[in-house]
């Protein structure tokens, strides 16, 4: 499942942890983010960095093939920050 | 029924792309909540010998050793063809990787017609 947020309400999330995969090619991402989303709570927001542009749509298909909530993603300073909401 | 993937890869590290690609599939779809069956078949099952991922890297994607080491780490297995070991005389019992298993052909039948999708490199 994905919802499209704009860039202030992605500015606005609390995120509950961050997991930093700059410089990690892919699967590399996706196996910190899937690391990751169990040490958040049901409802809560993980954030995730990566460097590898193909990362933002990456996650958000994981997300809706395990069953969680792609958020949608925001360009930083050479990397994005991709969130996805726990929701299971 | 829960998801079941069968990768079966045939080339050797001297083919980087060839031999890595599948271990990146591997991981992802372990991460993905699917279960994963590596199979090495043919020249593919030198990567299981202990210290020749190191230094097969393919351009674009993590070194095979590290994707090896991760795939291990989710608790993935990787069957190798019997004949094709032994043709290479690769020792089963000291050459190889703790999570490879040295399988014949009705076990790689087992796996792929129990699984719900394959891929084959």
């Amino acid at each position: 499942m994905a919802i499209a947020l704009t860039d202030t309400e992605l500015a606005a999330l609390e995120t509950a942890k961050v997991v930093d995969a700059r410089g990690s090619a892919c699967p590399g991402p996706l196996l910190e983010a899937k690391k990751g989303i169990g040490a958040v709570p049901v409802g809560a927001i993980l954030e995730i960095w990566s460097s590898d542009p193909i990362t933002k749509t990456d996650i958000g298909a994981w997300a809706e093939k395990v069953g969680h909530e792609a958020l949608g993603f925001a360009p930083a300073d050479g990397y994005d920050r991709v969130f996805v909401r726990r929701l299971k | 029924m829960a998801e079941k993937l069968v990768i079966m890869a045939t080339h050797g590290p001297d083919h980087p792309e060839h031999v890595t690609i599948p271990f990146v599939m591997a991981v992802a779809a372990m991460a993905s909540d699917v279960e994963v069956v590596i199979g090495l078949q043919g020249p593919s099952v030198a990567v299981a010998v202990k210290g020749t991922a190191d230094g097969v890297n393919a351009e674009g994607f993590p070194p095979l050793a590290k994707l090896m080491a991760d795939y291990k780490d989710l608790g993935g297995k990787i069957l190798l063809c019997g004949p094709c070991v032994k043709a290479r005389q690769i020792d089963a019992d000291t050459q190889l990787v703790e999570n490879a298993e040295v399988v014949a052909a009705a076990r790689f039948v087992a796996e792929v017609t129990s699984a719900t999708n394959a891929l084959v490199y």
